[in-house]
């Protein structure tokens, strides 16, 4: 069936539709910095998206819950082994995406005959300074986006959404509200706010351009009535070494009267 | 074809694995051999050089150790740290080999929050004190060569079904005894258990009563009373003004004590 190159374009191209119908539904979400380090935010009904990996390494993700899963797995016996062997310091997502989790995604993308991963993932990084944060998006096919590795200038953010035209009104929504120093409640507020913008956009007459303020507010208290926020942030002088930390319901109701 | 209709990818499989078990996939965890009756031919001498105590007070758990590190009947150094803080809640505190040991305690550490990141929830407590037992059954091998004898005490604060502190000390098989009040272990102890026992029966104030400076108090005494005759611990060295390491297990987490605070209590208190 796939014995010439271009049918096995064409295999991968139908498999590409499939992947991007199959997320296209996914709840959105922000990672954003802050004043003390880096917040995730979403919304949920049921499934936990955002996950620790390592002492400074969280991550985020939507897709099949059992990919997800594996490529959890994974990440955090990478981590764990690396950080035993050697030190925690010596842990790198820029490695553990680049090196690890790449290639086997790609590889299971584009053997046409094995299951791909149905999984889009969103890491931080934090650093002791924030120009040392790394956000990182690691795709279904293998593919890597990031902010942070290189010396362009930074947006200190980063979203993860079931379409691409979904995660761009994010990123437009950010760019202009964003502030890096932000308190933590105002950098809650404002992930919030993206999530609603990135979720009117994959609705079924889904947004194009960046809706009013007012109807964010109002499409976001919509949703808030039978959802719950799920929040965890990554924090750069915590006492302990591990920095990940989730933060509970009765820390989140502050940030929503703005 | 040849495959099963269910394979469970093995480089994916961490759901059901205990963390020193992926070390021993990836070969990053020496395995002991299988203790036998002929191995060596020689018998058991336990060589824990040290001594550790722990015990209830009003404040949580006490954990001390002295800071002397021998080979035979040299000292190798006099800065070690034998109470070593596993996660936020636990304490291990080592005689025995450090190398083995500080090693245990690594992999207890780990273990601890792989288990935390890859099951999203803490491990109870019941588990954390069966890992380190399973790490020390695992170890016997060596043990029963000569080398790499470890007999650590573990307290912790379980703040999940009844919230108190507990105390567990263990034998170098990996056999575990919860206790009530205090433990002590390596080879200054029998001195610290007299000492303890006393304390806490005919003392002014049962062990669990006291008040921290108190408990400091007697556990510098104590650890005094241990160097007096074992030559292997450490206790006071009052011209250096190294003082043995106190760290505290209580609701809030773990407090390692400034050497100024255990200085001051030496000084009313013990010299």
């Amino acid at each position: 069936m796939i014995e010439e190159p271009y049918r096995w374009v064409e295999a991968i191209a139908n498999r590409r539709e499939y992947i991007e119908t199959q997320l296209a539904q996914g709840s959105p979400i922000a990672a954003v910095g802050y004043r003390d380090g880096i917040v995730f935010v979403t919304l949920g009904r049921a499934r936990q998206k955002i996950f620790e990996i390592y002492d400074r390494i969280a991550m985020g993700a939507i897709g099949h819950p059992g990919d997800i899963e594996r490529l959890r797995m994974a990440a955090i016996e990478l981590a764990s082994t690396e950080g035993f062997t050697r030190s925690a310091a010596d842990v790198s997502l820029r490695r553990l995406a680049h090196y690890s989790l790449s290639p086997v995604m790609k590889a299971a993308f584009e053997q046409v005959y094995g299951p791909p991963y149905l999984a889009r993932l969103l890491f931080a990084e934090i650093g002791s300074s924030p120009k040392e944060d790394l956000f990182l998006r690691v795709d279904y096919d293998g593919s890597i986006a990031a902010d942070g590795l290189t010396a362009q200038p930074r947006q200190r953010f980063a979203v993860l959404s079931g379409t691409r035209q979904s995660a761009e009104l994010m990123e437009k929504f950010l760019q202009k509200e964003h502030v890096t120093d932000a308190p933590l409640a105002d950098a809650v507020n404002t992930a919030l706010d993206a999530w609603s913008v990135g979720k009117m956009a994959i609705s079924e007459n889904g947004v194009k351009e960046l809706p009013q303020r007012d109807v964010i507010r109002k499409h976001r208290d919509e949703q808030l009535a039978n959802a719950a926020i799920e929040a965890a942030a990554l924090e750069r002088d915590a006492k302990s070494a591990i920095r990940y930390r989730i933060l509970p319901g009765e820390e989140l109701p502050s940030s929503l009267q703005r | 074809m040849d495959k099963p209709p269910l394979v469970l990818d093995p480089n994916f499989s961490g759901a059901s694995e205990d963390f020193p078990a992926v070390l021993r996939r990836k070969g990053l965890l020496q395995v002991a051999p299988e203790p036998t009756a002929a191995a060596g031919g020689h018998s058991f001498v336990p060589t824990e050089s040290t001594t550790i105590l722990a015990f209830k007070f009003s404040g949580g758990v006490l954990v001390a150790g002295d800071r002397r590190a021998t080979a035979g009947n040299t000292v190798v150094y006099d800065r070690a740290d034998k109470v070593l803080e596993i996660d936020r809640h636990s304490i291990m505190a080592i005689a025995g080999v450090p190398a083995t040991a500080w090693e245990m305690a690594r992999v207890l550490e780990h273990s601890f929050q792989y288990f935390r990141r890859t099951q999203l929830q803490e491990m109870s407590v019941d588990g954390k004190v069966r890992a380190l037992s399973k790490l020390l059954r695992d170890n016997f091998g060596f043990v029963m060569q000569g080398v790499g004898v470890v007999v650590p005490i573990f307290a912790t604060y379980d703040g999940n079904s009844k919230p108190e502190a507990r105390l567990y000390f263990y034998d170098a098989m990996g056999a575990q005894f919860e206790v009530t009040d205090y433990a002590a272990t390596g080879s200054g102890s029998p001195a610290v258990r007299g000492i303890l026992y006393y304390e806490n029966h005919w003392g002014r104030k049962k062990l669990q009563e006291l008040g921290e400076d108190d408990a400091v108090a007697i556990a510098l005494r104590a650890l005094d009373t241990a160097a007096e005759a074992d030559t292997s611990t450490g206790g006071v060295d009052r011209s250096g003004k190294i003082f043995p390491l106190i760290k505290i297990v209580s609701r809030d987490g773990i407090t390692t004590l400034p050497e100024e605070k255990v200085g001051a209590v030496f000084k009313q208190s013990v010299a």
